[in-house]
């Protein structure tokens, strides 16, 4: 097994080198088709995300063409990227490393965002397209389930996904799902277009959110916000038609005094809503509702500093979730590394038993010939003899190959077996 | 009973369960589901034990008497328990379904195990009447637990209690409040008919008792409560955007009389419906109200 792993993650480089070095779809497919053609025996795979470009590489031995050099050559040649100006910039790991790096990749260990779910997508995604493409081989597919079998198991094992650290997935899987049972068919106002309330919108149509609104003094970028959601945009002058009927409202403007105060809440809003529940989420700074809008019955409100609150709490209890995800890590490594190993001695213990096999099938079609008189009950009775006594006699030397397996790849056992055994022959 | 099987294996069932639902609020546990669901699972079977040696002890039961109609009561609530425990493993339901099967098998001790006297009408009737109480008690128990799994889920949004340090996760107010409104729907419906059922059985009487018992505690508390429950009811059709809040304090107020109806059908229900001759064979209608 030779495992290489080339790259650039959010840890060792800068934006502006994880931009440049960045792959789209189509040029990950591209990429891998090219790379194919100029290595041939190598499997590929190739991890374009937004905080990580990694290609991984595995030959069946020690290769000189698809060393580190030459795979770096061909991450940085694809963007015509000088190997300069990526100077210390570029990871390369091998083997064992290799195993531990992709395990904690899988398992969002190496996100920026600890625990965050789309990475696991997004490693399946690259493998799946490595396959189509034919570049991904046995080895490499042996590695990627292996991953995804150890983030399923971080996952299913440890609450380390289930505290979300981000401001919108706080508020939407955290504050909004214990109001709302489903967003379908619930009413999303927006008031106002910044980045936060479109980041919002997304986890929200995630959700299931689909009829979305906004009210924005600006028409142009109320209707493009809109039009991004399939939702509608309605003039400023409806704000408080819109707040009546809406199920969650959220806070984007850039004004600068509250746009909702508690007395025109109180004079607009709450009666015609008979405590119906509102959700609003105020992401605006600074606030776009009046904090004292929240004491109204039915009104749920969540400002900035509430969700923040929120998300340190939740950063520190995925803290505390770590140590265990580790350590299902550091066994699933182990526990492949052992698979791995054991399938180097692979050929060896099929070339042993069938070394023994011949043997044994001629010496039991002599004696059946010498004795004739044999019936079928005795003839099975005594090739059941022989099935035994072959195998104990290689139980010692495969049970011996096992416990190497564990330590490494048992090379010196093997050695000594094919010679013994004149497997080569 | 003979078989070994008493009140107090299946009551203690369901408050290891309760343990386990309590402990697991305030600290991960792994095998907090499983552990839940097997002691809840043991003392159903305990208690569904109970009740067969009941029926078969007295064939008109489970409903002969005030003590088997707690019992069979609570049964209810626990099966619900488990399903919801089933069905919604991450919620702490079991926080407030299983305080109140307690609170049903703890009726049951202090209500009279004679089964109640057997009347001179069909006992279709009869089991109409008795069913039809029974669930429509339910479901008042159902629609207060819900209400007030709504008002304290409602506060913790209001005072912004974060998920973080929140072990007792409640379904979303949403949810609640359909159930809430679910629950006001059936129990208006079925205290009515029960009701009804009652006076059909009163005067299909040829004795002297013939007639609607006034001025029977028990009957008195069933007719207000029922009344409450058809005004709690009409609101809630009436002006469905009073939604919520409004109707967990409907069915919060139907529960003090679901209480009242039960704690004087604990202490006077055989003034109502007279104690079954020791020489009769109990009969299934014995529950009226």
């Amino acid at each position: 097994m030779n495992l290489h792993m080339i790259g650039c993650t959010h840890r060792a480089a800068g934006v502006e080198i994880r931009e440049r070095l960045a792959f789209s779809g189509a040029q990950v497919g591209d990429a891998l088709d090219r790379w194919q053609q100029s290595l041939p025996d190598t499997e590929l795979v190739l991890v374009s995300t937004c905080n990580r470009v990694e290609l991984y590489a595995a030959t069946p031995h020690e290769s000189t063409e698809a060393g580190p050099q030459e795979l770096a050559n061909a991450l940085l040649s694809y963007h015509g990227v000088s190997p300069a100006s990526v100077n210390g910039q570029l990871i390369q790991l091998e083997n064992r490393e290799v195993i531990a790096h992709l395990f904690r990749v899988a398992a969002s260990l190496d996100s920026m965002v600890v625990g965050e779910p789309q990475i696991l997508a997004q490693v399946k995604e690259a493998y799946q397209a490595a396959h189509d493409l034919g570049t991904a081989g046995p080895v490499l597919h042996d590695l990627f389930q292996a991953s995804l079998h150890a983030a399923r198991r971080v996952h299913n094992e440890t609450g380390l996904h289930r505290h979300r650290v981000s401001i919108p997935s706080v508020a939407i899987a955290d504050f909004a799902t214990r109001v709302f049972e489903d967003f379908d068919d619930k009413r999303v106002l927006v008031l106002g277009a910044g980045e936060m309330a479109e980041e919002t919108l997304r986890y929200l149509h995630d959700a299931g959110a689909r009829r979305i609104h906004v009210v924005n003094r600006n028409e142009e970028r109320g209707r493009q916000l809109a039009e991004a959601w399939s939702g509608d945009y309605h003039p400023w002058d409806d704000l408080w038609e819109q707040l009546v009927a809406a199920d969650m409202a959220i806070g984007a403007t850039a004004a600068n005094e509250p746009v909702v105060t508690a007395a025109t809440f109180a004079q607009h809003v709450a009666p015609r809503r008979h405590q119906r529940p509102l959700f609003m989420l105020d992401l605006a700074v600074p606030r776009d509702f009046d904090p004292a809008v929240g004491d109204a019955l039915g009104v749920y409100l969540y400002s900035l500093d509430d969700l923040e609150s929120a998300c340190r709490l939740n950063r520190r209890a995925r803290a505390k979730e770590l140590p265990a995800a580790e350590r299902i890590l550091d066994d699933e490594v182990a526990r492949y590394l052992a698979a791995a190993h054991h399938r180097v001695a692979a050929p060896v213990i099929t070339g042993l038993r069938r070394g023994m096999e011949g043997p044994k099938q001629a010496e039991l079609a002599r004696l059946f010939n010498k004795l004739p008189q044999l019936d079928d009950a005795a003839r099975g009775e005594i090739e059941q003899f022989a099935d035994r006594l072959v195998n104990k006699l290689l139980h010692p030397p495969l049970e011996s190959l096992r416990d190497a397996a564990r330590e490494g790849p048992p090379h010196g056992l093997l050695d000594a077996l094919r010679r013994l055994f004149r497997l080569e022959d | 009973m003979e078989s070994g099987v008493n009140i107090i294996c299946f009551a203690a069932s369901y408050a290891v369960a309760l343990a386990i639902e309590v402990v697991g609020g305030w600290r991960q546990i792994a095998w907090r589901r499983w552990g839940l669901l097997l002691a809840t699972t043991a003392g159903l079977v305990a208690h569904t034990w109970y009740l067969g040696r009941r029926v078969a002890a007295t064939p008109a039961a489970p409903l002969a008497s005030p003590h088997d109609w707690f019992l069979v009561a609570a049964w209810l609530l626990a099966v619900i328990a488990l399903a919801a425990m089933i069905h919604y493993p991450g919620r702490s339901l079991g926080l407030f379904l299983l305080p109140a099967t307690l609170a049903l098998i703890g009726g049951s001790l202090a209500a009279d195990d004679e089964p109640l006297a057997t009347f001179a009408a069909t006992r279709f009737w009869g089991i109409l009447h008795s069913y039809c109480l029974l669930l429509g008690f339910l479901a008042v128990l159902l629609g207060f637990l819900a209400g007030m799994m709504y008002l304290l889920q409602s506060r913790r949004l209001k005072s912004k209690t974060l998920p973080a340090t929140d072990g007792f996760r409640l379904p979303s107010l949403e949810w609640l409040e359909r159930a809430n409104s679910r629950a006001l729907g059936a129990a208006a419906a079925l205290v009515g008919l029960g009701f009804v059922t009652g006076v059909v059985l009163r005067w299909s009487r040829t004795d002297a008792v013939r007639g609607i018992p006034w001025t029977d505690p028990v009957a008195l508390s069933l007719a207000a409560m029922l009344l409450w429950l058809l005004v709690a009811e009409g609101f809630r059709l009436l002006y469905p955007a009073a939604r919520g809040r409004k109707v967990a304090y409907l069915t919060t107020t139907a529960f003090a009389f679901l209480l009242l109806t039960l704690a004087l059908f604990t202490l006077y229900g055989e003034r109502l419906h007279g104690v079954a001759a020791p020489s009769q064979p109990p009969s299934a209608d014995g529950g009226q109200a």
